[in-house]
């Protein structure tokens, strides 16, 4: 069964590469999924539109290295408020040492540099939401 | 160049060619084009450059239209400039990092910023929190720039403060020119370049708090105003086109969106009531060198014909140096790869000898780890020997412009003109590129290109090395990464003291100063001098701007 598929992509903090978030927001939409784009937020902003827009996934954007401390503070907020629904996912520049820590963390999943469109398609496949 | 008898003579051997010896060969492809998607012929002659002539379109280097060169010897005469991007951390690890790279030889400052500084953020603010030190050096108040350039001969080396959006810069560049009064070095003496294009604010980088378009342009032009008045030697503007690029444009808008802008500020000065000859010598741009090696010389080769012909027939300059399109090049960022980093040595090489061979007057080489984190040392070296390297081993300095009169690189440097003057008349016809950015078709455009390229690497179309092809799986990273420093509490203790020990009523009458500069729209470079001499903080001068201006809402999605 296909879940539902509203998804917030938004870039951390104050990194201001757009050019991986809307590549991957318009093959995404593409593919089906709703998508609203969220543009640079902090944490808190992010789980605000997440509610707001009651999305089931939101998708972290950063290539700036602030992604240690903002993208775990996404689930923090999210637990917090007791929501365990909304998958979270990243995509950009992250050294490979970073990427169990942010598994743990709870991202889901992570698409570093080169990552192929049709490979974050097809996740989102797998998944169940396309 | 040729007779018609000749090159009637020569198009019909050349059709036997091709249906006789060519046309029973097979090539790998049906068609070959170039990144932008110029079509490439398999062989050039003079029959594609039967309307060339050698006086009017080509001519001499230091001699209008420029495309063999802005100076007559070139690097016969004079190198580029080696001027390698650095920055991180607080600004006293930067310092040591510009120590280190000229001790290696380089021969200018190629000194970049943290996210937040580039916005106008200081390092407090609960918005930068995560971002400070990051992508650059830290930059609160006078005080870090004094510290960022310590010890360093501001008086004999060219600085380029890469200060991207007007918001930044302005404050940027009030910090650098008023460290050099108190350091006693007058403004004459500074040389450098400011980056200061209101495109990457509005359309290339975008960040929280956005200047609108209009305001973000009028404090551009500003800078181009004082440093007209008082710095003469400055560059005020670099207009960004390597940005432009990383962000998705093609080779023919990476130009002609710098051309377009170059036009917008040209007329905007003359606006103001100065003549074009006052302010445009110090016009200057900023270029990528991309993986499409002819294309890229082609298109910097291009740029500097347009440029002239601009210039001369559309604004009537008549200094020589007004109709040169002087240009440093940072090699693509956009076209590392994260898989293999080592190879990026190779890439960069390759990029650099395109800059090199188009006539670049400075040249950055992007370090191997790039697409990874910041460079460390180690790769920073690599980078600069790079150059080096091509410098003095290869002998591409021997002679001016050694692919002009090639029958490939001519026919492409017409191509590219014609694609890249096409852009910048649709520019004209929407009132120019303040109002193209207004109505979102910069963005539109940019992001197009930028999805079409990630579709021909996906479809294979476009190999990459390590990305789609010559693969290795489960990579174990062969190099060391670099982390950033500490830098957030080191800035928030500086920024303590320095609030503490400044003049509150000096801060509060240079806020109010620049206030009423907003009101009067006067020029707000000449009220931030003072300002950042009183060690108002950056942020302290964009959010006074800001309550002005506000903010804008880039049309991205």
């Amino acid at each position: 069964m296909t879940k539902r598929n509203r998804m917030l992509i938004s870039r951390l903090g104050m990194d201001a590469h757009w050019r991986g978030s809307i590549v991957v927001a318009k093959a995404l939409r593409d593919a089906g999924m709703e998508v609203i784009y969220g543009g640079n937020q902090m944490p808190d902003k992010i789980v605000d539109a997440a509610i707001q827009e009651d999305v089931d996934i939101i998708g972290l954007s950063s290539l700036s290295g602030n992604h240690m401390i903002l993208a775990p503070e996404v689930i923090e907020i999210l637990r917090s408020k007791g929501i365990n629904d909304v998958m979270v996912v990243f995509g950009g520049t992250v050294p490979p040492d970073d990427v169990p820590k942010l598994k743990e963390a709870g991202i889901a999943e992570i698409f570093g540099p080169g990552t192929s469109l049709k490979k974050i398609v097809g996740y989102f496949k797998d998944q169940g939401y396309l | 160049m040729f007779h018609d008898d000749y090159i009637a003579e020569l198009k019909s051997r050349t059709d036997a060619w091709r249906t006789e010896c060519h046309g029973r060969k097979k090539e790998f492809k049906k068609s070959f084009r170039t990144l932008s998607g110029i079509p490439i012929e398999p062989l050039y002659t003079p029959e594609h450059l039967a309307g060339t002539d050698y006086l009017r379109d080509l001519g001499f280097p230091g001699e209008p239209p420029y495309i063999r060169g802005v100076h007559p010897t070139m690097y016969r005469g004079r190198t580029w400039t080696h001027r390698q991007l650095a920055g991180f951390g607080p600004p006293e690890e930067t310092n040591k990092r510009y120590k280190f790279l000229m001790d290696q030889g380089a021969t200018g400052i190629n000194g970049v910023y943290d996210y937040p500084t580039l916005r106008g953020y200081d390092s407090d603010d609960p918005e930068a929190r995560a971002d400070v030190g990051r992508g650059g050096v830290a930059i609160d108040t006078i005080k870090d720039m004094e510290i960022l350039f310590d010890g360093i001969p501001i008086d004999h080396v060219s600085v380029s403060l890469v200060s991207c959006q007007p918001v930044g810069n302005i404050s940027l560049q009030s910090m650098y020119f008023a460290n050099a009064r108190n350091r006693g070095i007058s403004y004459d003496k500074l040389t450098g370049t400011s980056q200061n294009d209101f495109l990457l604010e509005t359309a290339i980088t975008i960040a929280p708090g956005v200047l609108p378009p209009k305001a973000s342009f009028k404090l551009s032009v500003d800078a181009i105003e004082y440093c007209m008045k008082f710095v003469p030697r400055w560059n005020p503007i670099s207009f960004a086109g390597y940005n432009y690029r990383e962000a998705g444009c093609t080779a023919p808008q990476e130009v002609a969106f710098c051309i377009a802008n170059a036009i917008a500020c040209t007329e905007d000065m003359i606006r103001r009531g100065y003549d074009v000859d006052s302010f445009a010598p110090r016009l200057s741009f900023f270029n990528s060198a991309h993986n499409d090696f002819f294309e890229e010389i082609a298109k910097y080769r291009a740029a500097r014909r347009i440029y002239c012909r601009i210039m001369k027939e559309r604004f009537g300059a008549k200094d020589p140096r007004s109709l040169m399109y002087r240009f440093h090049v940072q090699t693509a960022g956009v076209a590392l790869t994260a898989q293999q980093p080592l190879n990026n040595i190779a890439r960069a090489s390759y990029h650099a000898l395109a800059a090199v061979l188009g006539g670049a007057q400075s040249v950055h080489v992007d370090a191997y780890d790039e697409a990874l984190c910041t460079p460390t040392e180690l790769s920073s070296l690599t980078a600069l020997r790079t150059q080096q390297i091509l410098q003095h081993e290869t002998g591409v300095t021997n002679t001016v412009d050694p692919l002009g009169g090639s029958y490939f690189v001519e026919y492409l440097t017409n191509a590219m003109e014609e694609r890249i003057l096409e852009i910048i008349a649709a520019i004209d016809d929407m009132g120019g590129i303040v109002k193209a950015v207004e109505r979102g078709w910069v963005h539109s455009e940019i992001s197009a290109a930028a999805s079409e390229y990630q579709a021909a690497i996906e479809s294979g179309a476009m190999p990459i090395v390590g990305v789609n092809c010559y693969q290795i799986e489960d990579e174990k990273l062969p190099i060391e990464l670099f982390s950033s420093p500490e830098t957030r509490d080191i800035q928030i203790e500086k920024l303590n003291r320095i609030k503490k020990e400044r003049s509150d009523s000096e801060v509060q009458k240079a806020l109010d100063a620049i206030k009423r500069c907003c009101e009067e729209d006067g020029n707000l470079m000449e009220v931030n001098v003072e300002a950042v001499s009183a060690y108002v903080t950056e942020g302290e001068i964009t959010k006074t701007m800001k309550s002005h201006y506000g903010v804008w809402h880039p049309p991205l999605y």
